[in-house]
């Protein structure tokens, strides 16, 4: 097989850097969070096609291809000015519900599984499936990785590709439903269901019936009262493909609702000299610093963001999963970043209730699925709910629909700032008097695990790792400790 | 926004049991092969240690040209 040369790789850096500066009493004054990343990328989409944009972001973003598919996509129906007919619409959710149940499967078991299934205090040799596999058996991890590939042949048979889909055009898919295919997306439908029951089940057996656990979801180390957003339908409730884009405040109240085209009115960017990441805020609230509360613009996205920032969920099952989470929890919203887990499960029914709902939905299989865009170009706005959170594509063309502009908001780098509050809240509870506890580290990747950031260092790191290096500074700038996990 | 995860391709090196050997371009890392079927010379992505897709030859190719030109704009 002929070998590909992947030298310009080997210039990134695959460690997210965290420095922590102390004061003349040997107390934080403050953390940063440095995270290596590509640059450039809007840049790279300017002087391009509009309609191939939804084949080049999945590809440079392979953690959530179908996530930036889809954005697109949409954002091209804006562009164009089309409205996809009706089973256009559904057949992109189903297959959109069935991309968020994979890979929340694949974050609850692999990589968040090892803090909650195994254990907190786990060994790092069972902080995976084979640790998985010790604590809830071989039939089960088995069951986990077939469904996933039950998935995963439902996005290739309707994508085209799994890794880089084809399906998305401007007013609708690339082809109706066969009936063949219709049959393979029902019986997949109704496994994933059962699976995702058996996830909610396995949860609360292992999680929520052990109170240290529940303790440690709940503690104040893992607590940050910020803003939530999400998309939610016409009712408020919970939905990964449309509607509006839901904001509430700390207390739980709605701050505002707006539609996609209009979040330059509502989210702003800061630029800290220290990273490169731009902390997204509500500009309404502005930016105050990395400090939480109703005053600061800091807001919160992906699961458990999600389920604060709607009224319910659309689906019986996730809806019940939805009471009993913030009646467990002490009542909406929920601010407990360990509960984000929770949330993803809770997530996980509803995506398989969707499935299935949108299934068995006649409409589905009617072969009218594309509307041709007529309109001239000029600008074009899509959001989707991505595993990670709210995800936005703004792309501004000329009349021939050749991009001039590109914005993207990705969902990781709206949880940033919230990421830096978890960062310094560890911090501080673990350093004292200039004496550092080697604990710090565990508790920031917790932490880390529980927003799944899409960073490039994540693309580096060892299994069940974050690759993180913390470097500690006393007030005159030396370096007094390191800690790193690589 | 200016970043972005990174889908970059590796190649698998070796396979022993559920861990591989990958190869992104001259680093190479231990990676959970549980959820994919993977052989040495296969491309795969691989995200927070956990190899999570296999490319084909020709869609590993088309991301990693995709990424030069973006490194050397």
């Amino acid at each position: 097989m002929k070998e590909i040369v992947i030298d310009p790789i080997t210039r990134l850096e695959g460690h997210g850097k965290i420095v922590i500066k102390l004061d003349e009493n040997g107390e934080v004054q403050k953390a940063l969070l440095q995270i290596p990343e590509l640059r450039g990328f809007e840049k790279f989409l300017v002087g391009r096609t509009a309609e191939d944009a939804p084949q080049i972001t999945p590809r440079i973003c392979g953690v959530c291809p179908w996530a930036h598919h889809m954005a697109s996509t949409k954002a091209l129906d804006d562009l164009f000015k089309v409205d996809p007919p009706e089973p256009a619409k559904k057949i992109r959710e189903f297959i959109y519900n069935v991309f968020m149940l994979e890979d929340h499967a694949i974050h609850f078991y692999v990589l968040a599984g090892p803090d909650f299934i195994v254990g907190p205090k786990a060994p790092k040799e069972e902080r995976n499936l084979v640790g998985i596999i010790k604590k809830l058996g071989v039939d089960l991890v088995k069951n986990i990785i077939v469904t996933r590939k039950k998935l995963r042949n439902l996005e290739q048979l309707l994508g085209g590709k799994i890794t880089h889909p084809v399906m998305g055009l401007p007013g609708g898919v690339a082809k109706p439903l066969s009936e063949d295919d219709w049959k393979i997306c029902y019986e997949t439908s109704k496994e994933a269901l059962e699976f995702a029951k058996f996830t909610l089940e396995t949860f609360k057996n292992v999680v929520l019936s052990n109170d240290e656990y529940v303790d440690l979801i709940k503690s104040d180390a893992y607590t940050h009262k910020t803003y939530y957003m999400g998309l939610v339908d016409e009712k408020n409730q919970v939905n990964f493909y449309d509607g509006k884009i839901r904001v509430v405040d700390p207390d739980g109240n709605e701050y505002v609702k707006f539609d996609a085209k209009n979040y330059l009115d509502h989210m702003a960017e800061h630029v800290e000299p220290w990273t490169y990441v731009r902390f997204t805020y509500l500009k309404g609230v502005g930016w105050k610093g990395f400090v939480d509360g109703k005053d600061s613009g800091i807001f919160s996205v992906a699961p458990l963001a999600r389920l604060n920032a709607a009224d319910g969920m659309a689906t019986p099952m996730a809806q019940e999963a939805y009471k009993e989470f913030y009646e467990t929890l002490g009542g909406r919203p929920v601010h407990h970043t360990l509960a984000f887990h929770w949330a993803r499960v809770i997530e996980m029914v509803y995506a398989a209730e969707r499935m299935m709902e949108l299934i068995e939905d006649p409409d589905i299989k009617d072969p009218n699925v594309r509307k041709l865009p007529e309109a001239t170009p000029d600008v074009g706005i899509g959001v989707v709910e991505a595993p990670r959170g709210t995800l936005i594509h703004h792309y501004e063309t000329d009349g021939k629909g050749i991009i001039k502009k590109a914005n993207l908001i990705v969902a990781t780098q709206n949880n940033s700032a919230r990421m830096v509050l978890s960062i310094e809240k560890a911090a501080k509870s673990l350093i004292h008097g200039g004496k550092v506890d080697d604990g710090i580290l565990n508790m920031i990747e917790m932490a880390f695990r529980a927003y799944d950031p899409c960073h490039a260092c994540a693309t580096h790191s060892l299994p069940g790792s974050m690759p993180l290096i913390v470097r500690i500074y006393d007030k005159d700038d030396n370096l007094i400790k390191e800690i790193r996990r690589d | 926004m200016n970043k972005m995860c990174l889908g970059i391709p590796g190649r698998v090196v070796k396979v022993d049991g559920n861990i591989a050997l990958v190869d992104f371009g001259g680093i190479t890392r231990e990676a959970d092969a549980s959820l994919e079927d993977v052989k040495p010379g296969d491309y795969v992505l691989v995200h927070v240690g956990v190899i999570i897709s296999k490319l084909s030859l020709e869609e590993a190719q088309e991301t990693i040209e995709m990424i030069k030109e973006l490194i050397e704009q």
